[in-house]
């Protein structure tokens, strides 16, 4: 209970205030209402031309009040948490009560008390001023490494969140949220050429995040593989063999099948997998999971932003479609528990389903025997960004890194090419998948109308056709 | 709309700051407001009100420089925010290229916030029950002839919102930016007989009540959908290619972000060094239209206060400017400019003819005829630009095109190459940029595209 008072004093309100205003949002007969109250404090620390000359923080406060009707929902936030002005945006959320609707019963969660992100150094204890040095060395240790070098610029980000959570179904969820990451960017130069390279780590941690070993690690990656990208080149583009490698290949899983399986798109019959629940989707053995429990990861929620606890969720499992990615709405719907993936980026915004973590996991193939198998195709390991379209199922994702392989060796070094695809012809087509599952700790953010922070990860795939884009 | 207390308290904020230690200091103040409603298959589905506020400030303390924002703006707390936030600004490294503007740069024309015309005071006559007549009537579901495919989904969202900015500095400056925005976005999902879903959009936005008309614009994204239907597939190789107005600013924001200084400065921009010579073909000429009234992105000042004007970005091929705040023309030795783009604007070209003492519209039309055959661009899935190299690789969708007709849809392609190539293979720019968005990028028109399928 001393967790909740907490909670309760910090948005200046009561559970008799919560208890009205919840009451004022189905005043107009919704099925059901939630309040999200949100306080984060965010800082940032920029290093350029080798010294932190420029940073800041930034604090939002407010509540988002939702009714849901049926499927429909009302939706406004408060940016003041005086109980006037909270009634007045339930009276305005309330309003989607008024029209015609089939109704729908809610019903409670399981409750449970998980931590999937202890915090050790709660960031708002510790100095700004006590991570200057490590920025300053983390350039110096970076530019130690490769004479090459000609611009360093890193990015340290962290942020807290405190959320409250409150329903008319009685429940009432808190929960603190850590963020840390670090981002840095490398341009190169030599001959005339100029090449650049990104590094990121981000996790739900305290500030037990800045230590050596993140600046070893980072400084190593970030000249990993540079004389290959100088050397780099376009492949001659179309239809080839694929071999994704271990870790941030997972950006295909979130492309070509996750926001496919997000429960709202299949709820209005958009997704291409909108017929295929309890259907065979991949070959036999491949297990797809969408995981919120994954310890300090970027993607992990003790909560949902609708105080459904963090699960682990099998999407693929040998093979067959098992489930999709719920809020609470989508679950009602389809008359299943929800999966803990109502998110959302703010109390700005409504929950709707989206990923947390999503990876494969490893299957039982040698990493090197998969390359070797392939005669002609390309091995892939880096990537930027990637997009889908729900109801074809096309997705794409742009490649950094990566090489040729001919006669099951990798050979030529390539960059800078975007990969095309259909998910569920993607899928059908994999072919063999590693014994080396990996996730990704880069700064992933997804941004499905609003954005959030989530993960992805694989082992070494190698899928027999996919469009490459070339020369 | 930001009262005349809030004004006092942003200059509250300043001599605060100012006293506490800054020596210098910029408030900006926002508030917004939106409502929207998103009709589902017919029916209303989701009602949504948003109300903003925020102060951001920046600070400049012995030397150094920081930035802070909140939405909490009780008087009593910011101070202690301000505090706060210069005890972190005096941490951080020193900077002397951290100054406010040179106070004759700044605007000194935009003390109502209503000069460009962008604000419609009908807004404030609007309510939730108009809103709703209006989402209604973008809605099409139930009145489609579903001839040849089934439609599955409808989603149409109406919205109406209005955001006022005040900023103020310690050096006198004042600018205030109001407008209004009426906006809607349509989505289709259909089915084909095959069982095979296309997904089409449709969006218009304008500062004026009567600016977005609701005749035709739910079928217009269903079109969208329809005339994908029935995909075939196409043989890697080199093509002309024409990019459909709709999406064009895709191959133009590269450029764009490549002629900021703060990127050239961080030797991130494949266009360094480039000011004043002819590295675009002579048919390219990109306008700044910043101050054009009642057009959306028109602003009379940037972020720093500084007065925008009307200028070009790329004349005939040639660079005219970088874009430069006074942070970075300080640190480059350069003279600062604006810190970004507000409207750019590429003018109408064919390259062969002169258009420069013609009143001639140029249509998609005209630049299929023109083309012959090729690849009809329509919209663009993922891919990137490499900000140092310029090398990009995009996914499409469009239609081949022949003699001048689009003859089947194409989908699953790639274009691949480098961005200053691709420029220099500019065959035309239409004149049918849409006037609802702030990138006027029109039809624009390419040879020699590698096409990957």
């Amino acid at each position: 209970m001393n967790d909740i008072r907490f909670y309760l004093d910090l948005f200046n309100t009561t559970v008799p205030e919560l208890e009205k205003t919840a009451a004022t949002a189905l005043r107009r007969g919704g099925d059901y209402a939630d309040l999200y109250f949100e306080y984060t404090s965010y800082y940032n620390l920029i290093l350029k031309d080798g010294a932190v000359t420029s940073g800041g923080f930034h604090t939002d406060y407010g509540v988002g009040i939702r009714v849901l009707k049926g499927e429909k929902t009302g939706y406004a936030y408060s940016e003041n948490l005086e109980l006037a002005e909270m009634l007045k945006a339930a009276d305005a959320a309330s309003a989607i009560a008024s029209c015609e609707s089939d109704g729908r019963v809610y019903s409670k969660v399981a409750e449970c008390r998980p931590d999937f992100y202890p915090m050790a150094n709660d960031w708002r204890k510790t100095e700004a001023s006590t991570f200057l040095p490590f920025l300053t060395s983390l350039e110096q240790e970076i530019t130690a490494k490769d004479s090459r070098i000609v611009k360093v610029i890193a990015r340290l980000a962290y942020s807290v969140s405190d959320i409250m959570m409150y329903n008319s179904l009685g429940e009432l969820t808190v929960d603190t949220r850590p963020m840390g990451s670090l981002s840095v960017s490398i341009v190169f130069h030599q001959n005339g050429k100029t090449e650049n390279k990104s590094v990121s780590r981000s996790f739900r941690i305290g500030s037990e995040f800045i230590c050596p070993a993140l600046a070893a690690e980072i400084a190593e990656e970030a000249v990993k593989g540079i004389d290959e990208r100088f050397d780099a080149r376009r492949p001659k583009g179309g239809q080839m063999s694929v071999v994704m490698g271990a870790g941030a290949s997972g950006i295909l899983l979130h492309e070509a099948m996750g926001h496919a399986f997000e429960a709202d798109f299949n709820r209005k019959g958009q997704s291409i997998f909108s017929d295929k629940l309890g259907k065979q989707v991949c070959p036999k053995g491949v297990n797809v999971v969408d995981d919120g429990t994954v310890l300090s990861n970027r993607g992990a929620v003790n909560y949902d932003d609708e105080g459904v606890p963090g699960q682990k969720t099998y999407m693929v499992e040998d093979g067959v479609l098992k489930s999709y990615l719920h809020d609470r709405i989508s679950a009602a719907w389809y008359g299943v528990a929800p999966t803990g993936n109502g998110r959302r980026e703010s109390f700005r915004y409504n929950p709707i389903p989206r990923m947390r973590a999503t990876y494969m996991e490893s299957g039982t193939a040698d990493p090197q025997g998969i390359i070797a198998s392939v005669k002609n195709g390309v091995y892939v390991d880096e990537f930027s960004n990637g997009q889908v379209k729900i109801g074809e199922g096309d997705f794409t994702f742009f490649v950094k890194s990566g090489f040729l392989i001919e006669d099951g060796r990798l050979t030529m070094p390539i960059k800078d090419i975007n990969i095309i695809g259909n998910g569920p012809q993607a899928l059908a087509d994999i072919v063999a998948v590693g014994n080396d599952l990996k996730i990704d700790n880069g700064t992933w953010t997804c941004g499905k109308e609003q954005s959030v922070a989530v993960s992805c990860g694989m082992p070494t795939v190698l899928i027999s056709n996919l469009t490459v884009g070339g020369e | 709309m930001i009262t005349e207390k809030e004004i006092l308290l942003a200059k509250h904020c300043i001599s605060f700051a100012t006293a506490s230690g800054a020596s210098g200091a910029r408030v900006s103040l926002s508030k917004s407001v939106m409502d929207s409603c998103t009709m589902f298959n017919g029916k209303l589905d989701k009602v949504t009100h948003a109300a903003d506020r925020s102060i951001y400030l920046y600070l400049f303390v012995d030397g150094r420089y920081g930035t802070f924002s909140t939405n909490r703006l009780e008087k009593e707390g910011l101070e202690d925010f301000i505090l706060k936030a210069i005890d972190m600004v005096r941490m951080l490294g020193e900077d002397k290229d951290r100054t406010l503007p040179d106070p004759s740069r700044t605007a000194t024309d935009a003390k109502g916030g209503k000069e460009l015309g962008l604000y419609d005071e009908r807004y404030e006559a609007s309510d939730s029950e108009s809103r709703l007549k209006k989402a209604e009537a973008f809605s099409i579901f139930g009145k489609v002839a579903e001839e040849g495919f089934s439609l599955i989904s409808e989603e149409c969202e109406y919205s109406e919102s209005s955001e006022d900015n005040y900023v103020t500095d310690s050096q006198g400056f004042e600018g205030r930016h109001t407008e209004t925005c009426f906006s809607c976005f349509s989505e289709m999902t259909i089915q084909d007989a095959e069982g095979n879903k296309y997904s089409g959009f449709w969006w218009e936005s304008s500062f004026s009540a009567d600016g977005i008309d609701a005749d035709g614009f739910g079928a217009k994204a269903l079109e969208r959908a329809v005339r994908q239907i029935g995909p075939k597939p196409r043989r890697s190789g080199h093509y002309k290619m024409v990019v459909d107005s709709s999406v064009a600013s895709r191959l133009v924001s590269p450029i764009i972000s490549a002629l900021n200084a703060a990127s050239i400065q961080q030797k991130m921009s494949f266009l360094e060094d480039t000011v004043g010579k002819q590295v675009f073909p002579e048919g390219l000429t990109l306008m700044d239209l910043a101050r054009t009234p009642g057009k959306n992105g028109s602003r009379m000042f940037d972020t720093e206060g500084i007065a925008t004007k009307d200028a070009p970005v790329i004349e005939k091929g040639v660079v005219k400017q970088y874009f430069t705040s006074t942070y970075i023309g300080n640190k480059m030795g350069i003279q600062p400019t604006v810190e970004d783009i507000s409207r750019p604007c590429l003018m109408p070209f064919i390259k062969g003819e002169d258009l420069s003492n013609k009143e001639k519209e140029v249509s998609l039309k005209d630049i299929l005829r023109l083309c012959g055959n090729g690849i009809l661009v329509t919209g663009f899935n993922g891919g990137n630009c490499n900000p140092v190299t310029g090398d990009f690789s995009f996914g499409i969708e469009g239609f081949a095109f022949k003699n001048g007709k689009t003859l089947h849809p194409v989908r699953e392609m790639l274009i691949t190459g480098n961005l200053m190539e691709l420029w220099s293979n500019f065959l035309a720019a239409g004149s049918d940029s849409r006037a609802s968005v702030r990138w006027q990028i029109p039809t624009l028109a390419f040879e020699n595209v590698s096409f990957s399928a």
